[in-house]
């Protein structure tokens, strides 16, 4: 009890785990999900369709223009989930009401079932799960009033990356930026405290390497240590998942930009940090909740505005975007933007990590 | 001669008296009576100077870690600070260290003054901190060449390794080794650019006895190749042991200084023969009719004072002469314990020193 840092971590961390975990979760009667929508075949039915799917609360439906590409649309807007009605919906459905009344006719049973298309961003899988539920249900409910139970009308998936991509490739950059952040925030303060316990950087002091020299020689070993990681993560996900990522020059800054920059957080906290059991406590105090609040697990989406405010603001949501932007969706203008703001971050944090670390005693 | 002001520290009479350097000059304040000692810094020629430290000072809060105390520590000589825990020893050795900032005074080691121009001095000191731990993964052999490395002047590690004894466990990982191998590792640590001057802050603290006479040996033998060696101790018989200059502090002062003999010289006891199981009653009275102060204790031992080195083979001589029955006899004469305590219980607070 004597020693108040640890008594405050103790105590701050539940805490902090509560107040997220409640703010992300408490919010769902709030949340809306967008659904990108085309209705090429602009019929009676197709509208009735749409209708259903506008009604139920929760959905947020974005009609879009017969002459415009959902999938692009979904990617420059960051829609999770487009839905198109293609042609012919009208005719599928007249023909086969026709076909029970008429004995004449005869309805060609290989054109069922007449599918919609459905175009999801595997990097959400939470956002398409539900939305897919929904609109399953409305083509179950559709099926039912029309057939009696007969599926004519169903979905076919795609991806609005390209189908070359699975989930794991878009989970792959999240864990890449969440690895990075704990080795070197961990490390940054680990090293800190234990080497001051220990007297070693009161030694340093005394020795002719300067501050800096010291810092930088951490930090390339850190550096080194962060690629070495990064790089398992990529091996064993593509032996044993099939990965499908690709390595580019915002790949290598992003990872020596976030390196330094969560380095230099790690001293930042290190600076207040005295004792190693505290040390432990701090650094999970701040990775934890920056590993949910900025989107590697959870899409921001989900969360109410605020905490989508505050997640804006943190450094973590900037690598993840970056390294999502850069390797799987390789939109370089958008790598580039992320990219940048992690640089900023990181002269900021290390030059300020630097700025505040003392060797001397007093 | 080197004037200086004292305060007594009873009235407030301001003092003034003049000595040589390095002498102890006993004062006695006039208007109330109060005695006291007053030290005059030994005079060491700039050239001769390793470390020269004037009027430091460290305060903390209402705290008065190190009061403005002054010393000098000559070129080839090791120079024992010698105090008990929380007298200031280790907050003076880290100010020379330039680990911490004095609140005042100057420090100057070869002539660069601290403050300033530690960067030119930092390849010339080795330096064992207090309750120094190294790097935990790394062996002994990889410690020593990782803090070579970061100087420009390098020795050679495995004569440091075979002096103090590592040699067989040069490979062990630092985190598994003793306490007492651990504090020889520092000590080894401290030498790896050959440095013109070493500071060792308690380096024999939690060594045992057979660890403790290594390291004094390594000690022993820097001396003997010319360096500087700036001890902190506690242990009064390593002072006794190593140091050629000895300054003793207390509650941040420095209450004596000088070698060994001259503070036994003027703080200490004379010297005694102990006559052990002594069988001969009478010689008591023999030693008392030829001058001397003689004390019988209860267990048969007969202690007799020796007020000058000489007098010594006149007492063996009556022993002699009286044939005296006895079974051993040895010299005692007074040590650092003895004087320190006799300082700290005497010295009501010390004189305070006035420019």
């Amino acid at each position: 009890m004597r020693s108040t840092g640890t008594v405050f971590w103790t105590l701050m961390f539940p805490v902090l785990l509560i107040l997220i975990f409640g703010a992300i979760f408490s919010g769902g009667t709030d949340v809306e999900f967008d659904l990108v929508l085309q209705d090429l075949d602009d019929s009676t039915f197709s509208k009735e369709f749409v209708s259903n799917i506008k009604n139920i609360t929760g959905v947020n439906v974005i009609t879009l223009n017969k002459d415009k590409d959902v999938a692009d649309y979904m990617l420059d807007e960051d829609k999770k989930v487009g839905l198109i009605i293609p042609e012919g919906f009208e005719s599928l459905i007249n023909e086969y009401m026709q076909s029970k009344y008429d004995p004449n006719m005869t309805f060609n049973e290989e054109e069922i079932p007449f599918n919609l298309t459905l175009i999801v961003d595997p990097t959400d899988q939470t956002s398409s799960s539900i939305l897919k539920s929904i609109i399953f249900s409305v083509i179950q409910q559709f099926n039912i009033n029309i057939t009696g139970g007969q599926n004519i009308i169903g979905i076919t998936e795609k991806s609005s990356i390209g189908d070359d991509f699975e989930y794991i490739d878009f989970f792959v950059p999240g864990v890449i930026g969440f690895t990075i952040m704990t080795s070197m925030v961990y490390g940054s303060i680990e090293r800190n405290t234990k080497y001051r316990k220990d007297g070693i950087l009161r030694k340093l002091l005394t020795t002719p390497v300067t501050r800096a020299e010291w810092i930088f020689s951490k930090m390339l070993f850190m550096l080194f240590l962060s690629f070495i990681s990064t790089f398992v993560i990529i091996i064993v996900g593509t032996l044993v998942w099939g990965l499908s990522v690709e390595i580019n020059i915002f790949f290598f800054v992003l990872v020596i930009s976030s390196s330094f920059m969560f380095t230099g957080l790690g001293m930042i906290i290190g600076r207040f940090v005295k004792e190693e059991e505290t040390a432990d406590m701090a650094g999970g105090a701040i990775t934890f909740p920056m590993m949910f609040l900025a989107g590697t697990f959870f899409p921001l989406e989900q969360m109410p505005e605020f905490l989508q405010t505050i997640a804006a603001g943190l450094p973590l949501y900037y690598v993840n975007e970056g390294f999502r932007n850069a390797m799987v969706n390789t939109d370089f203008g958008k790598a580039l933007y992320f990219t940048g703001i992690v640089v900023i971050f990181a002269l900021i944090f290390f030059i300020t990590g630097v700025f505040v670390t003392k060797w001397h005693e007093d | 001669m080197v004037e200086k002001t004292v305060k007594c520290p009873k009235c407030g009479k301001i003092i003034n008296c003049s000595g040589n350097p390095g002498e102890v000059l006993k004062l006695t304040c006039p208007v109330c009576g109060t005695q006291g000692k007053i030290t005059f810094e030994r005079e060491i020629k700039i050239k001769d100077a390793a470390v020269k430290v004037t009027d430091l000072r460290k305060v903390y809060g209402d705290l008065v870690a190190v009061n403005n105390i002054s010393f000098s520590v000559r070129k080839g000589e090791v120079f024992a600070f010698l105090g008990p825990n929380g007298a200031g020893k280790t907050t003076t050795v880290e100010m020379i260290e330039s680990i911490r900032k004095p609140t005042a005074g100057n420090i100057e080691i070869f002539g660069n003054n601290v403050a300033t121009s530690f960067n030119e001095v930092k390849e010339r000191i080795g330096i064992l901190p207090q309750e120094f731990y190294s790097f935990e993964k790394y062996t002994i052999r990889e410690t020593l060449v990782f803090f070579s490395m970061l100087y420009k002047k390098q020795a050679n590690i495995d004569e440091i390794i075979v002096a103090m004894n590592l040699k067989d466990k040069e490979k062990m990982l630092y985190k598994n080794l003793s306490g007492g191998l651990k504090q020889r590792v520092g000590v080894a640590i401290s030498l790896v650019n050959d440095p013109d001057i070493i500071f060792l802050d308690e380096p024999t603290t939690g060594l045992d006895p057979k660890s403790r006479r290594e390291v004094w040996d390594v000690i022993a033998g820097l001396r003997k190749k010319g360096k500087t060696i700036f001890l902190t101790t506690h242990y009064m018989e390593e002072a006794e042991y190593l140091a050629d200059h000895i300054a003793i502090i207390h509650k941040g002062n420095i209450i004596a200084e000088g070698s060994l003999d001259e503070l036994i010289e003027e703080y200490g006891e004379e010297s005694v023969l102990r006559i052990k199981d002594c069988k001969t009653s009478d010689i008591v009275d023999v030693l008392k009719e030829s001058g001397f102060e003689v004390v019988k204790k209860g267990n048969g031992d007969i202690a007799v004072r020796i007020p000058y080195k000489e007098k010594i083979l006149d007492i063996l001589s009556i022993m002699k002469r009286e044939c005296v029955d006895y079974s051993t006899i040895d010299i005692r004469r007074s040590n650092l314990e003895e004087i320190f305590l006799k300082l700290t219980g005497a010295s009501l607070g010390g004189l305070i020193l006035e420019s």
